[in-house]
């Protein structure tokens, strides 16, 4: 038997789970006690809402607890209720509510102004077509082992010594690279957003605690 | 199926769905609207589906080949179709992937989706669509808020856009779907691993969704969901890529006992089957496959049908056994290349 995860030989202990092995360690790993809290499954929702989802809508802790008691004159919706579920009664609720909750949403969302475009006409958005990635990236049958396409480039704002460390990583012989520069680098190309190296410096280092 | 359809970077994006919400001025949002309230937007509603071309179908006047035509089409949840006296609707099109939600949410919901990446396609259709409701009736909106919709999180533009990812590379990966993760937030953009109706969860099947629809432009809300995207299909690639070079026998093994399962199973759990479909998703592009009759068409189609289900979802077949006797039956159909309409 094999995990169906890591496809790693399962010993004694291993879950099954709807008809699916999973070693000991993807079984916690994958904290499945805990996903299977999580049942929303969005696109089953008429509307996928996203206030539904869990950690999403997270209003409340700062609310202004003193509106607590205002209702919409028009449909009756009150603070309470908006809060537990991200829904307006009606378009009055909108002058209602304006000072209390909006500043709320408005504080995650960035802006308090109303950017997009006017009722009856189209914006005109000309979007350039997104680039066929998979393709341009796809090995061809025949010669499968060719290498990674050229790394994306580091970020402007990314600092020199930080620049060339990374560039330093690429062209290392892994092995030679002590542990803490490892650590390092994994963390800037990470935050550099090159993650083809990011995954290999993790792995050299995996490989190491493993040789131990 | 609009999902049959080959769509751009279909190897990882298995679908783009755009999704606008309108109010009627003058009415309360659906959670507070009386009956009469629901039968007035049918009524409007009815009269401007003429001039827009789009044919008007009350909910519960569908019969269950409409209604198991809409949920696998994706438009539609199950206890929504068949919930008991909600006077819900829905405006259908001629373009497969377009239709409009009544009463739902909002009085009206406008869903567009596409196979793939293709987010210009979805979004224009859906926003000529809009543009078109908002000349015909009086919609809800103000300066300040844009347009005014029921839920808080999606005032202002009233738009959503929701990306179905199959990232089995990444989930592979200790810690990447940490760094994917935090990385869409910073574009305020939010990835939600998938749950099926089931409640388990779909291995490798990510949303990726936006979370900011006001003070922030159309434009600005999809180029930031092209560059988030491509971020995204550029590490699952690395990540595949990097999961071969490593483990070559490995993945052609999985790979090869996923396809003899699929193909060959006579009965079969959804959790299980969607967990081998990733394994032919990782190894796809890598291992020599000519022993196998496996294509990308196949195995996103494979993918929806899976997590899509309408006879999978009704109870009109309880025991779990014979469900899952039927879908064994269609997936061997599926991996068989029948069914190939
Ligand atoms: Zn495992
Ligand atoms: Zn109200």
């Amino acid at each position: 038997m094999r995990c169906s995860k890591c496809g790693a030989q399962i010993g004694n202990s291993y879950a099954r789970v709807n008809g699916v092995l999973l070693c000991e360690n993807c079984a916690r790993d994958l904290k499945l006690d805990d996903m299977f809290r999580r049942t929303s499954s969005i696109l089953d929702q008429a509307f996928p809402s996203l206030g539904e989802l869990p950690g999403v809508f997270s209003l409340g802790s700062d609310l202004d607890f003193a509106n607590a008691k205002i209702r919409c004159p028009r449909c009756g919706t009150s603070l309470r209720d908006i809060e537990t579920s991200g829904e307006l009664g009606c378009i009055e609720c909108y002058n209602t509510f304006n000072e209390s909750i909006l500043k709320n949403i408005l504080k995650r969302q960035g802006s308090s102004e109303y950017m997009g475009r006017k009722p009856g006409a189209s914006a005109d958005i000309k979007l350039e077509a997104e680039p066929d990635v998979s393709s341009e990236e796809k090995p061809s049958k025949a010669a499968k082992e060719t290498l990674a396409p050229e790394a994306s480039e580091a970020k402007p704002e990314a600092k020199k010594e930080e620049k060339d460390l990374l560039e330093k990583l690429k062209k290392a012989d892994l092995g030679t690279v002590p542990d803490d520069t490892l650590e390092e680098g994994m963390k800037q190309a990470a935050a550099a957003e090159d993650y083809e190296l990011a995954v290999k410096l993790r792995d050299e280092l995996k490989s190491r605690k493993g040789d131990n | 199926m609009w999902y049959e359809n080959e769509g751009k970077n279909k190897e990882t994006v298995l679908s783009t769905k755009v999704i606008i919400n309108r109010n009627i001025k003058g009415l309360p949002f659906p959670p507070k609207m009386s009956d009469a309230d629901r039968e007035n937007v049918f009524g409007m509603v009815r009269q401007a589906a003429g001039t827009l071309g789009l044919n008007f179908v009350r909910t519960d006047e569908l019969d269950d080949t409409a209604k198991a035509d809409l949920f696998n089409q994706f438009y539609s949840g199950y206890s929504f179709l068949n919930a008991k006296d909600s006077k819900t609707g829905f405006l259908l099109s001629k373009t497969e992937g377009l239709g409009v939600i009544i009463n739902s949410t909002d009085h009206i919901s406008i869903v567009s989706m596409v196979p793939g990446t293709d987010i210009a396609t979805a979004y224009k259709r859906a926003d000529d669509l809009a543009v078109k409701f908002e000349q015909t009736m009086d919609i809800a909106y103000t300066d300040k808020f844009g347009f005014l919709t029921s839920q808080i999180k999606s005032v202002g533009t009233g738009m959503q856009i929701l990306m179905t990812l199959a990232l089995p590379g990444i989930e592979k990966t200790e810690g990447a779907v940490q760094v994917l993760s935090r990385r869409a937030e910073k574009y305020d953009w939010q990835l939600i691993p998938m749950t099926h109706s089931d409640g388990l969860r779909e291995s490798g099947i990510y949303v990726l969704a936006n979370l900011a629809t006001l003070g922030v432009t159309e434009e600005e809300i999809l180029e930031g969901a092209q560059k988030i995207q491509t971020d995204i299909i550029k590490l699952e690639n690395t990540c595949r890529k990097n999961i071969w070079t490593k483990k070559k026998i490995l993945i052609e093994d999985q790979y090869y006992r996923a396809y003899a399962t699929l193909r060959y199973c006579r009965r079969i759990e959804v959790a299980e089957a969607l967990t081998l479909v990733n394994w032919l998703r990782l190894g796809q592009d890598y291992v020599d496959t000519s022993d196998a009759d496996v294509n990308w068409n196949r195995i996103n189609k494979l993918t929806q049908r899976v997590r899509r289900n309408y006879q999978d979802a009704g109870s009109k077949i309880t025991r779990p056994k014979d469900k899952s006797t039927v879908r064994a039956k269609m997936i061997r159909d599926i991996m068989k290349g029948g069914q190939e309409s």
